[in-house]
């Protein structure tokens, strides 16, 4: 494991590095790499998800701009600023292609990726995924819901709340705060006040193969969104985990990974 | 020094059980508990309170803009202004304000502003605010994290297309325009501005390097205030800023009444109301990035308004006497005299030049805020008019000075033989 800085322009992304690196030229008995793209509220740090996808592949996972230690948010305005930078990053450290996880935020993010740099991804998870609006099948802002009401929404079993891990963060009450507000102030750039950036619209141009993953008790993102997720993108499969909420890859680890690793495979 | 009078414009008629415990007065009060003609009979009532106002020497008639709250019905200051402009003849119109992030595109302030300053023969005065978190980011869907960046663009976009005299295009990163040539214009070259701010040093930093006067309108008192007002002239002091009063507005409740008794009778049930229906509920009062991290850090020290939390629960609850808000500052209250020494008091220890004087609280009735109106102008308002004196204002229009200077009721003889 190593956490580096990528930096880019405006742009310095502390990034985490898991698994074995790629051959030098990426020869074609190399496993693909796998790029994760974090949910809304932070970086999960060296979660044991992450280490257990890295067992047969090298796992990337940057922190976003405005997340944590990550500098240059204020020259990214809307999504496609993020799925640029994601193809900077995949260019930027070699990779030919990527398989790409993408969690809650980070799913819209990395479908949005997909979208513009269809010959850098090669498959697609989307997990707990935002990034449409169904009045239909109304949605938790997730803005104004309590500590406890969060947790609520999140899991499947609130009081596993503290198996989440995160990327490691501030020490005082106060830095804990601002980091917080920090992160979670991002993300309204890209989900304040509704989070649909009009993705729908651009799904129909995703050729990657795409696999969504999708915890059957998501209070924060309804079951009824993966599903038309998995309608509007052209190759899709949809998975619901029982007994599970907002962060599957916590609540129920091992089916997580067995399905991520199947369907990767 | 100047007074501008000012009433939040609160529905009147909310049930004693409003708001439910843990909820709030904003975003989604139940719609079903206003009914509308009565409403449009307090719309009259506080024009007809301002225009007595304009009468009775005032300096300025305060309008100001909130959104989906029964604690303030003035989704449009500029349309309340537009009846004030047209109804009085002497007092500055004081917008404080528009917030400039919601407007779209924000020429349309500069358009307005123009308007009501054609209106009322040059007595505009310009406040531009960011807005509660409730209004801008909760009940107009700005983005929490651009809201600041939206208002200084147009903050440029308007004084700009004031300024221009050829049309000019403008290429922001929220508002693009190949044609902007405002009309009308102002009367005034430009109005004075104003922008109130809630202890962040952004807007220190803003108001300082533009001259404008900066305004605390938390409505805590002399007390809760003195720490981050006087934060803020040292700020302005350490950059070489204009130390004029009149660089400085304040918000005060002020209760006036023959006798202090009579006070307390009048005015108390209506400041109960008043602060039993003024907060949002927790949850919309601070979403993620709608402070910077330089003012959270400040607030998270100090708060944004000096009020100890517990008092200001105790204060919403209406767990306080009259007299203890009186003391912990919530309420100015008594004698014209005895409000006239707590202003002089509030004004010196803060410096502040512009007071923003509410004196119409709550579910006040329209009788005792007239005679509130009346006894703050004719026996407050005189006695504090050496104060500052010899500061030069540049923060109200030429033309309402000019006016309530000239118009302004003889002053009453102090204490009880004017009467």
């Amino acid at each position: 494991m190593s956490i580096t800085h990528y930096k880019s322009g405006p742009f310095s992304l502390r990034t985490l590095r898991l698994g074995r690196p790629a051959g030098p030229d990426g020869g074609d008995t190399d496993p693909v790499p796998l790029l994760y793209v974090h949910g809304y509220e932070r970086h999960p740090g060296e979660a044991p998800f992450l280490s257990r996808l890295a067992g047969d592949r090298e796992v990337l996972a940057p922190e976003l701009p405005g997340y944590g230690e990550s500098q240059g948010v204020d020259h990214l305005t809307d999504v496609h600023d993020v799925a640029l930078l994601l193809r900077d990053i995949v260019e930027g450290h070699g990779y030919e292609h990527v398989d790409v996880v993408g969690h809650s935020l980070g799913g819209m993010l990395a479908a949005e990726f997909a979208v513009v740099a269809p010959d850098l991804v090669r498959s697609l998870v989307l997990v707990g995924s935002y990034g449409l609006w169904l009045d239909e099948h109304p949605m938790a802002d997730p803005f104004v819901l309590t500590p406890e009401q969060l947790a609520d929404a999140k899991w499947h079993d609130p009081t596993r709340a503290a198996e989440e891990t995160a990327i490691e963060v501030a020490e005082t009450a106060l830095e804990k705060a601002i980091e917080r507000t920090r992160n979670i102030g991002t993300a309204t750039k890209f989900m304040w006040p509704i989070p649909d950036r009009g993705l729908s619209r651009r799904l129909r141009y995703l050729q990657a193969r795409t696999l969504v993953v999708h915890g059957e008790d998501d209070g924060l993102v309804p079951t009824e969104h993966a599903r038309e997720l998995a309608r509007l993108i052209p190759n899709a499969e949809l998975e619901l985990v029982a007994e599970a909420g907002h962060v599957p890859m916590f609540e129920c680890e091992d089916e997580f990974v067995a399905l991520v690793q199947k369907f990767l495979r | 020094m100047k007074f501008h009078w000012f009433a939040e414009v609160t529905y009147d008629d909310l049930p004693d059980n409003f708001p439910a415990p843990g909820e709030g007065a904003w975003m989604d009060s139940e719609i079903t508990l206003a009914d509308s003609r009565k409403v449009g009979e307090q719309y009259r009532m506080f024009l007809r309170l301002m225009q007595q106002a304009d009468k009775v020497g005032f300096d300025g008639l305060a309008v100001n803009e909130h959104h989906q709250t029964p604690f303030a019905m003035t989704p449009s200051p500029n349309l309340l202004a537009a009846s004030l402009a047209s109804s009085t003849e002497n007092a500055a119109i004081l917008v404080i304000g528009d917030s400039l992030a919601l407007y779209n595109p924000p020429t349309r302030v500069a358009e307005e502003l123009a308007y009501l300053d054609c209106l009322s023969e040059g007595r505009v005065i310009a406040g531009f605010v960011f807005g509660t978190p409730m209004d801008s980011t909760f009940a107009y869907g700005r983005v929490p994290v651009e809201l600041r960046d939206r208002f200084h663009e147009a903050r440029e976009l308007v004084t700009r297309a004031w300024r221009e005299t050829e049309p000019f295009a403008f290429n922001g990163k929220y508002n693009q325009l190949r044609y902007v040539n405002v009309w009308p214009r102002p009367i005034q070259e430009r109005p004075p501005i104003w922008v109130p701010g809630s202890n962040s040093i952004e807007t220190w930093e803003l108001v300082t390097r533009e001259d404008y006067c900066y305004g605390h309108l938390s409505f805590s008192g002399l007390q809760a205030a003195k720490p981050l007002v006087d934060g803020y002239w040292d700020y302005v002091e350490r950059n070489g800023g204009d130390m004029n009063p009149h660089r400085m507005a304040f918000t005060q409740l002020i209760c006036v009444a023959d006798s202090d008794a009579e006070a307390e009778a009048k005015y108390y049930e209506a400041v109960k109301y008043f602060q039993r229906v003024r907060n949002p509920a927790m949850r919309y009062a601070t979403p993620p990035g709608y402070n910077t991290e330089k003012s959270m850090t400040t607030q998270m020290q100090h708060g944004t308004s000096g009020v100890d939390p517990a008092d200001k629960l105790r204060a919403a609850r209406g767990e306080m006497s009259f007299w203890e808000y009186d003391e912990k500052g919530f309420i100015i209250a008594g004698t014209p005299d005895r409000v006239a020494q707590r202003v002089r008091e509030l004004a010196t220890e803060l410096r502040i030049g512009q007071l923003i004087t509410s004196l119409h609280m709550g579910n006040l009735n329209e009788e005792s805020a007239a005679e509130n109106t009346h006894l703050f102008g004719t026996k407050v308002i005189p006695q504090l008019r050496d104060l500052w004196a010899d500061e030069e204002d540049r923060w109200t229009p030429a033309t309402s000075q000019q006016r309530v200077a000239a118009n302004a009721p003889v002053p009453a003889t102090r204490g009880k033989s004017g009467a």
